[in-house]
């Protein structure tokens, strides 16, 4: 065997077997990964819905339509579908909704949990799921004395940095990150539960 | 034996990655803002190390010179894509910490370089013996540096509460000039102690 040939046929074949054992271990592991983050999500509901005992998850798309013929288009719509978690009382009757806002901070993406009430249609709880900003300054986004500052609002609110949130010193940018992703949120997920429902 | 036994010293002391050899320093910094992440990084490099050291050990007759540098990336990145899909199933709340860093192993310059230099020349069970002594030579380095700025930097050391609560702590060490400023004063001590070792010797 030439060297040339050689050197195709070896790298082919570890590539090949590096694949195989990948895909082998991304199976085993997808599912639990699902899993562990759907289970996340779920328990992050209670936190932000006090006084609920089961959570339901609703999918609702805004256009209220699928194109099933053309795979790219559903994809796309696919990743429009809110998902909103109703949570529902020992009787079944529904508390309030939560709902996954997500807007860009200083070290990457700040997605955040809101929970609203049913009635009131007030936010009654908030949950920063996961962030990147930097740890001391934009990372406060987490403490108690800037989230509660959600609390209350309503979604006729401007719910923007300025007018009635104020933002954290030293970490604008991940103020403004949480503000905006209530804000998109708030606003996707009150057509989508109040209008496709 | 002997040899063995000298191949899993070298890198916990005299050829610590870290300390002596200073390679693998971006890790090094980013993640070590708590003892327990310092670990765990130590610890998911020292598996692909061992790993991917034993492996090119075995195939190292089998690679052609000229693609040995891709074939040890391919290696590398496997083990380490094995390890990001494992901890992500099975510890979630190290893998939402360490994330970025974890695929970053592949670039480490630790792994490729015991490859290059050490695994593709020696035997096996040498090769195997190197990954460990790098990996926790690396794991402690880590987790010292990952203690010291969590004690000063939020007051606890793996997640306890060590200094009575409102004790002052210094923000800047879970920032990355925290880890340059630990990392510089620690070097430092390590080549006092080995000037100090020469001398005796």
């Amino acid at each position: 065997m030439s060297e040339s040939v050689r050197m195709v046929v070896v790298l082919t074949v570890i590539a090949m077997v590096s694949a195989g054992i990948l895909s082998q271990v991304y199976s085993v592991t997808s599912g639990i990964i699902e899993e562990n983050a759907a289970r996340e999500l779920e328990s992050s509901v209670f936190e932000v819905l006090p006084g609920i005992s089961k959570v339901e998850i609703i999918k609702a798309s805004p256009q209220d339509r699928l194109v099933e013929d053309d795979p790219k288009e559903m994809r796309e719509e696919e990743q429009r579908i809110t998902l909103i978690y109703q949570g529902l009382d020992d009787s079944g009757k529904a508390v309030g909704y939560a709902f996954v806002g997500e807007a860009n901070g200083y070290g990457g993406a700040v997605r955040v949990l809101v929970g609203v009430g049913e009635e009131t249609n007030k936010i009654v709880g908030l949950k920063i799921l996961s962030h990147a900003e930097t740890p001391g300054l934009g990372s406060r986004i987490e403490e108690e004395t800037f989230r509660s500052q959600f609390i209350g609002k309503s979604v006729q609110d401007p719910i923007a940095l300025g007018k009635d949130i104020d933002s954290i010193s030293g970490a604008t940018v991940s103020s403004r990150a949480v503000s905006e992703a209530v804000r998109r949120g708030f606003d996707e997920a009150t057509a989508a539960y109040k209008g496709g429902n | 034996m002997k040899g063995i036994l000298n191949d899993l010293r070298r890198g916990l002391w005299s050829e610590n990655p870290t300390f002596r050899i200073m390679i693998g320093l971006c890790p090094t910094l980013a993640v070590t803002t708590s003892a327990i992440n310092g670990m765990s990084m130590g610890l998911a490099t020292t598996f692909v190390l061992v790993c991917s050291s034993a492996l090119i050990s075995l195939l190292k007759n089998l690679i052609p010179d000229k693609v040995r540098i891709p074939s040890f990336i391919i290696i590398i990145a496997t083990f380490v894509t094995i390890v990001d899909l494992f901890m992500n199933a099975l510890l979630p709340d190290l893998h939402r910490v360490l994330g970025l860093f974890i695929p970053l192993i592949v670039v480490n310059c630790i792994v490729l370089g015991r490859a290059e230099a050490y695994a593709s020349k020696m035997p096996v069970i040498n090769s195997i013996f190197d990954g460990l002594g790098m990996g926790l030579g690396f794991t402690w380095a880590l987790t010292l540096l990952g203690s010291i700025r969590e004690i000063l930097g939020a007051g606890s050391i793996f997640g306890k509460q060590l200094l009575p609560e409102g004790t002052p702590t210094l923000g800047i060490m879970g920032l990355p000039p925290g880890a340059f400023i630990t990392l510089g004063i620690l070097m430092a001590l390590m080549n006092m102690i080995a000037a100090r070792q020469n001398k005796v010797s």
